[in-house]
Order: C-alpha cells, then structure tokens, then sequence
C-alpha cells in the first residue's frame, strides 16, 4: 500500500505543493529531496524519526531556512519565502512547540500582534477589534477574556490563541509542530475537534507528531520522512500503525517479543535507580547499571530521557525514588555532590551546559578537576607544570584537534569540542559517566573515535550511561538498552536484540503495560 | 548586553584583527596618550615623581574598592552597595575608636568583619532569595545608609580621632612609601593571584562564564557567588576605614561617590588587554586612567562639573569597548 508517488489522488487541486527540497547545514545533507502537497482543508501528517527532516522541511515553508534545491508552488504559482513574512502573507501559519508570546500584553494584543489594526485618531481601536476577533475567538473556544493578561494560561489556551492568531491572518494552512506534547488527554480531544472544525471550514493543518494513534485519527493523508527523504505518502485506510512503523524505520519490524533477550552476568552493580519519580517528565523509572557495562537510553525526543539523567547527577531533585551507588545509599542535593560520589555527565546542550566557550581547552578540561592540580590541598596554587601535563595527556589520548591547550575551546570544531567535555571526565576516573546525546553535530570521522572511547572505559570497569535520540547509535555502542516513553521505561533490549528497528518500534510503544526491569 | 553586528555583516580577517586590537589595547593607549598630553600641556607640574606618587595614592582607595567589586562582577554579579557601605564603615570605624575607645586594630578588625558580613547578606539574598543583584545590593546599599545616619544622627565624627588612626593613611612606613600604595598593592597581589593563580579562582572565573556548565562541571556555584560578595564588602570596608583615617573624621556619605569610580574602572578593565572579560589587572588600569583624568583636570584647574561629565563618558565608553571585544571574540 505504501506509495512512492506523493501526488496520487489529491482530489482537490493543491494549495501548497513542495517539489525535492534539498538543504545542506554546513556539510550535513539535512534534506536530500522531500516532496509534499497538501490539499485544502486537508489534515495531512507529516512523520518520521528524530532527524529525518521534518522541521527542516517546516523552516523552509515557514521563510526561516532557504532551500539549496527545489521549488515551492502556492496556487499553482511559484513562489520564494526568503522570510517567515512573505510565508504569512500566503497564508501559511506555524505554531511551534514552544509558544512565544508577548507576557505584558493581553489575549488581544498577542492575538493581533504584527496584524495592522484599525485606528481612531491614531490610536489603536482596541474595542472595534475585539469585535473583529471575538467570533473567532469564540469559534476556537478561547475561555480567557481577550482583554485577560496572557500570563498563567494553560499551554492548551496558549494553543488555541495561537490558531486565533492564524485565522485572524486568514490562514489557509496551519502547520502544528507536536501539538500535543504538553496536553492533557482532555485537552488533546479539544485540540482534536478543533482541527476537524478548520479542516470542515477549508483550513489545511500540517500534523507534525510522533504519536501516531493521533495521525492515524486525524490524518486523510501521511508523508513519511526518513533520512531526509519522502519515502512514501499513506492514504485513508492504509494509514495504520504496522505500515507507518515500517515507513519510518524502512524494512520490516520484527516484534519485540520475538527478540532473544540474553541475560549478560556481569561485575558488580555501580548503580541502582529504583521507581524515580519526577513529575510530570520522570516516571517510576527502575533500572541497575553495572561496572564496565554501557547502558542505552533510547526514546524519541521530549521522552524524558534528559530530565533521568539530571536527576541521577542531582541537577534536579525527585519527587520520590531512591538511589544507591556502590551499594550505598546515593541521593545527591546537587551536582557537586554527585559528582563528589563519583559520578560524571556530558550534558546534551555541550555550548550552553558543558563548556565554558571563550575560555581556553586547558581551562575546559581541568574546571572539574582542581584538587589534582594544586600545589597542596594547603598551599591551593594551580601547579601549572602538572596543568599542562595532564591536559596534554587528554589531548593527546583522545586526539583532540587543536593548536594548543591554550586556544579557546570555542575555536575548536564540534567534535573536538565534544572530546574537551569528555576529557574532563577521564581526568576524575568516574564510577559512573552520563553521556548526552555524545556525537549530536559531531562528524563521523569524530563520531567513531567517541564510540570507541565509550567502548574503553567501559572495558577499564566505567559504568556508561548514553542517552541517544540516533536508533543507529545504540546499537553499536550499548549492551544493553532502556526504551523511554512519555517518562516511563517501556522495554529493556539486550545484546542482539538491540537494532535500530527495534529500538525505533520500542519508541513509539503507546497504551498496554510497560515491562519493568525484572532483576530488581 | 548582548550586541548584534549591524545588519549581520561579516567582518573582513584584517579588519577584525585591528578592531580586536583597538578594543584590547585601546585603554591603555588611551591611558598613555593622556599622560603624554598633560606632560606636554604642564611639563613642570604633571610629569613628576611627586605628581605620580600623588595621583597613586589617591586612587588607592578607588583600586581596593574596585578591586573588590571586581570579584563580584566576576562571579556573574553587580554589588551596588560598596560605596554606601564604605561610607558607613568609615563612619563606625571612627565611632569605634572615639567613642567606644576601642584599640585601633580591633576596631579595623570589627569593621572588616562587618564588611564580610555585608557581602554574605548581599550573597544570601542574590543566591537563596534569588533576587536580582542590582536590586539586592541597592536595597541593602540603601539600608547601610540609614544605619550610618542612625549611628552618627548625620554629624562627621571630626572630634578626638587619634594621629595614629590618622597615620595608617597618611604616613610612610616602609621605604617612604604611602602606606594607601602598599596597602592597595597587597591587595591587589592578593585577588590577582586568588583569581589568577589558585583553584578556589578558576571556578570563580567558571562561575562567571557559564554558571550552567560550572554546575554540571560539579562547582558549587551559590558558594563561588557568595565568596565574590564577601570579598566585595571586605574591600568596602577597607577603603572605608582608609578613607576616615585620611580625612580625619567618619562622615555619612563620604564614599559614596567611590561607586560610580570603581564601575568605571571594573568596566574600563574588562576592555583593557582581554575580550570584554572582567580581570584585576584591567582594574587596576581602569583606576588609572580615571586617576590621571582627574588629576590632569585638577592640573589644568577645569571646573568640577566638567569631573563628572568625564567620568560619566568613560563608563560609557568602557562599557562599549568591552562590549565591541565580546562581539569581536564572538564572531
């Protein structure tokens, strides 16, 4: 059922079609050439995996991004969108997973913010266009009256302001990036009878979601991204959960049950998380972590996997749960805590959280690492012979690629920046390391040399935890792998049955009941 | 404080080199050229050791309180409360000595305490409270004010200070050195090598640059930004105690003015010789050419007004070269 022609039996004329869209970032081919029409009033899905292009795809429509290749045509006319204002005035409308609005202003003000309004001497006639807008506004169902103060407003009434905002543009099309993220199951049904409302009155959405049982509601048509490409445009009756599985991975899904679990004895336990809980992000997540093993956490972006491992390294506090590390009790107050027990993370954002960017690679790389190069704990002086030294040794062991150890880490590339964030770590010999998205905007060649590293310290008795958005990563890297979704640990994969099929499937698990380490 | 290039024009390599080179060295060019035109302008009365000696001397104040400033400003901060905390210091050190007949090195002692004491205020509220720092330290700035009105009713303490409180400030006890110079150069010494030089000052610069990544990176960053406040107010307290012993009296309001200096000087160091980042070598440069300023002014017998108009513009251009260093750095 699956069909490669895009176009088939769109039986209106289109109002947007996108012909093979290609666009580089730097050297990495983010799009290779997707296609996609949308008819209007259509509700049409767009899905893939993390990466696979889709918010490329959205920059471009919306005049954020500038495709290298291909051609947009509106009404059957070409056009370019080289800013997201030329996008509005065709009438396209995007609503982002992080709504941005104005906090001083009120529900009308955002509502018509960048619209020109009418005027009475000059000054804005706020009350003839809160008569302009209150159908509108009534029609979507804002609650909130549009002179009320924006702030303290649920995410759900942010999202119906903002579909106002889009109507009042006279929108033809709304794309919605993860609409239902941060809704409740109430709040979605809302959002739900909503988009059926627009696509009744004509209005186009483009559904961007990784929940499928929402694409396969909603939806009458679903593109499928992979790898940067259109691989494929469901329709009505063939949008069911095998076949959009199989889209996105690429090759049939073997069931997860039929995978082979091999229990893997190991050393010692280095770390046990039992029923950690911080709401609403962390659920009741168990699991143990022995020394030299190299432990996966897979899931789809927003599932929770980050805000685990902040708090393992007491970057947050749980709501409930306990810890041990070494079999003792471990519940860290705080970061320095942590990682006085032992513990080590290379968080995800690696400019924003890991590094200090003007500073040089020598400074990078010691800032965790002070007690070791001071003259004495009495007599606190860097010893800067022992400075240099050791920070040469990291260079030069993990091949980081700079000048010299006095260059500012800023100048370095994203990879070899990466090695700094890592280095520092090897310098204390953690117990436990926590690696974030470790090879995220990291050539391959830089990329490799990581997973080897990773492989090491776990053969010298490290106990690795990585976290990973890329399914092909955890395969090759972990022994074992933890699937989270929406907060929850929902499948465990060992030794063979780790493939990227599987941890793709595991991460779009949804409903039934989650399985729970056993060995606990 | 962020800036944009105008138009998000790209900088040509050469161009930005010598805009990186302007923005670093243009304080201390500036520095010289002032010099060199007030030794042209006055050749008998500026260029002389007496006149250096002099203007060193008094900037020393202006150096330790600055200095002290700097540490917080470098942890990420602004204290606003050093010149008011100065003023009240000077005030109680006196009060000490005349009224309660404490031994002079007690009462400086009591009154430097007092002055970690501040900084730990001003830290807890900034760190636990989470209350922004301008607002903190202006509240608390505000409140030392009353204190020092409450303690003197407003009347200068002018009566009974003893020679020798007045000769900490005044004499020259080693090599016929002003002992504001020497005290200021061990003080200076001191947080240069504590920011430069020790552990305890790379996790301070850490703190400064990226409080998130220091965290991660296991740094107790509320205790780093505490310590950066305490050492704040135990300069104030310095330069206040300094500051009465060369008056010869504690009056309410006599530092005050050493708030809108030690800014300057911190901002002006922040563009000297690094990318917009805060040092205590640029600091010390800071006051400086401020020092200089005035004198050259004084010299030249301009009115007072035309004091404040300077200072004013040289924070406004330090602020803009450290600002044009970050960008450029940046870019």
């Amino acid at each position: 059922m699956l069909s490669s022609d895009t176009f088939v039996s769109a039986t209106m004329k289109p109002f947007i079609v996108a012909e093979n869209i290609a666009k580089a970032y730097g050297g990495v081919q983010a799009l290779t050439g997707v296609s996609l029409s949308i008819a209007p009033g259509e509700v049409h899905g767009l899905v893939g995996a993390n990466g696979a292009g889709k918010s490329t795809l959205i920059k471009v429509l919306a005049g954020l991004v500038q495709p290298d290749a291909g051609r947009i045509v509106v009404d059957d006319v070409p056009v370019s969108l080289p800013t997201p204002h030329h996008a509005t005035n065709l009438g396209m409308s995007f609503i982002h997973q992080e709504l941005a609005f104005i906090p001083g202003m009120n529900v009308l003000q955002n509502i018509l913010l960048g619209v020109p309004k009418k005027t009475r001497f000059g000054m804005v006639d706020w009350q003839a266009a809160a008569r302009d807008v209150a159908p509108i506004a009534e029609r979507v169902g804002i609650k909130a009256p549009l002179f009320a103060s924006v702030k303290g407003l649920s995410t759900a009434e942010n999202w119906l302001i903002n579909i106002c905002r889009a109507l009042v543009r006279n929108a033809r099309l709304i794309v919605m990036d993860e609409p239902t993220a941060s809704l409740s199951a109430a709040e979605a049904e809302k959002l739900f009878a909503i988009v059926e409302d627009l696509s009744a009155s004509g209005v186009a959405v483009l559904y961007v979601s990784h929940r499928l049982d929402e694409i396969m509601r909603l939806c009458s048509r679903v593109s499928i991204f992979r790898d940067g490409r259109s691989v494929g445009c469901l329709e009505g009756a063939a949008i069911t959960r095998p076949a959009l599985i199989e889209a996105i991975v690429g090759g049939k899904v073997e069931s997860l049950a039929a995978a082979a679990r091999h229990p893997v004895a190991r050393r010692d336990v280095a770390l046990t998380v039992k029923a950690l809980t911080r709401a609403p992000k962390v659920n009741s997540v168990c699991f143990e972590l022995r020394r030299g093993e190299v432990l996966g956490i897979g899931g789809l972006v927003g599932a929770g996997r980050t805000e685990l491992a902040r708090l393992i390294y007491g970057a947050d506090r749980p709501d409930s749960g306990v810890m041990t590390l070494d079999g003792a009790a471990f519940s860290p107050r705080n970061p320095t805590q942590a990682v006085k027990a032992g513990l080590g993370l290379v968080p995800e954002e690696r400019r924003a959280e890991g590094l200090l960017i003007t500073k040089s690679v020598a400074f990078n790389l010691q800032i965790a690492n002070l007690a070791n190069i001071v003259r004495s704990p009495a007599w606190p002086l860097i010893h800067r012979r022992k400075r240099e030294a050791l920070s040469l040794q990291i260079v030069r062991d993990l091949a980081v690629k700079t000048p010299n150890i006095d260059t500012p880490v800023g100048r370095l590339s994203g990879g070899n920046q990466q090695k700094v964030v890592i280095g520092r770590w090897l310098l204390r010999a953690p117990k436990v390391l926590i690696l974030d998205e470790p090879t995220r905007g990291v050539d391959i060649g830089a990329r490799s040399e990581i997973h080897r590293l990773v492989r090491e310290l776990a053969a010298r008795g490290m106990a690795v935890i990585v976290i990973s958005s890329e399914p092909d990563e955890l395969p090759d890297l972990c022994d074992r792998v933890l699937i989270m979704v929406e907060g929850r640990v929902v499948s465990t994969l060992e030794g063979e049955a780790i493939t990227r099929n599987a941890v793709v499937e595991a991460s779009y698990f949804v409903g039934g009941q989650p399985t729970q380490e056993t060995t606990i | 404080m962020s800036m944009v290039m105008s138009g998000g024009r790209r900088l040509s390599p050469a161009s930005k080199a010598a805009l990186g080179f302007f923005a670093r060295y243009a304080t201390i060019i500036g520095l010289l050229l002032m010099i060199a035109v007030f030794a042209f302008l006055s050749p008998r009365a500026f260029p002389t050791l007496s006149n250096f000696t002099n203007v060193l001397n008094q900037a020393s104040l202006a150096m330790i309180i600055a200095g002290g400033l700097t540490l917080a400003v470098i942890v990420g901060e602004l204290d606003l409360s050093i010149g008011f905390a100065a003023s009240l210091h000077g005030v109680l050190v006196t009060g000490l000595i005349v009224a309660n007949k404490l031994p002079i090195p007690l009462a400086i002692v009591i009154v430097i305490a007092l002055g970690a004491l501040i900084g730990l205020v001003n830290g807890l509220i900034v760190t636990k409270a989470k209350v922004n720092s301008v607002i903190a330290t202006l509240g608390v700035g505000t409140i030392l004010t009353g204190l020092a009105f409450a303690y003197s009713a407003g009347v200068p303490i002018v009566a009974g200070v003893p020679e020798a409180f007045l000769q900490l400030s005044l004499g020259r006890w080693l090599f016929g050195i002003p002992n504001n110079i020497i005290i200021m150069a061990v003080v200076l010494g001191g947080l240069w090598i504590l920011v430069e030089r020790t552990a305890l000052g790379q996790e301070i610069q850490a703190v400064g640059g990226n409080p998130a990544a220091a965290r991660l990176a296991g740094i107790n960053v509320d205790r780093i930004k505490i310590l950066g406040f305490v050492v704040s107010g135990m300069c104030a307290a310095l330069t206040g105690i300094l500051l009465a012993s060369r008056l010869g009296s504690g009056t309410t309001s006599a530092a005050d003015s050493y708030l809108l200096t030690a800014f300057a000087a911190v901002f002006l160091g922040s563009a000297t010789m690094r990318d917009g980042e805060f040092h205590v070598l640029g600091t010390f440069v800071g006051v400086l050419i401020i020092a200089f300023g005035f004198n050259g002014l004084n010299i030249f017998g301009a009115p007072t007004f035309s004091q404040y108009i300077f200072q004013g513009a040289i924070l406004i251009v330090a602020v803009g070269l450290a600002s044009l260093g970050r960008m450029i750095s940046e870019s």
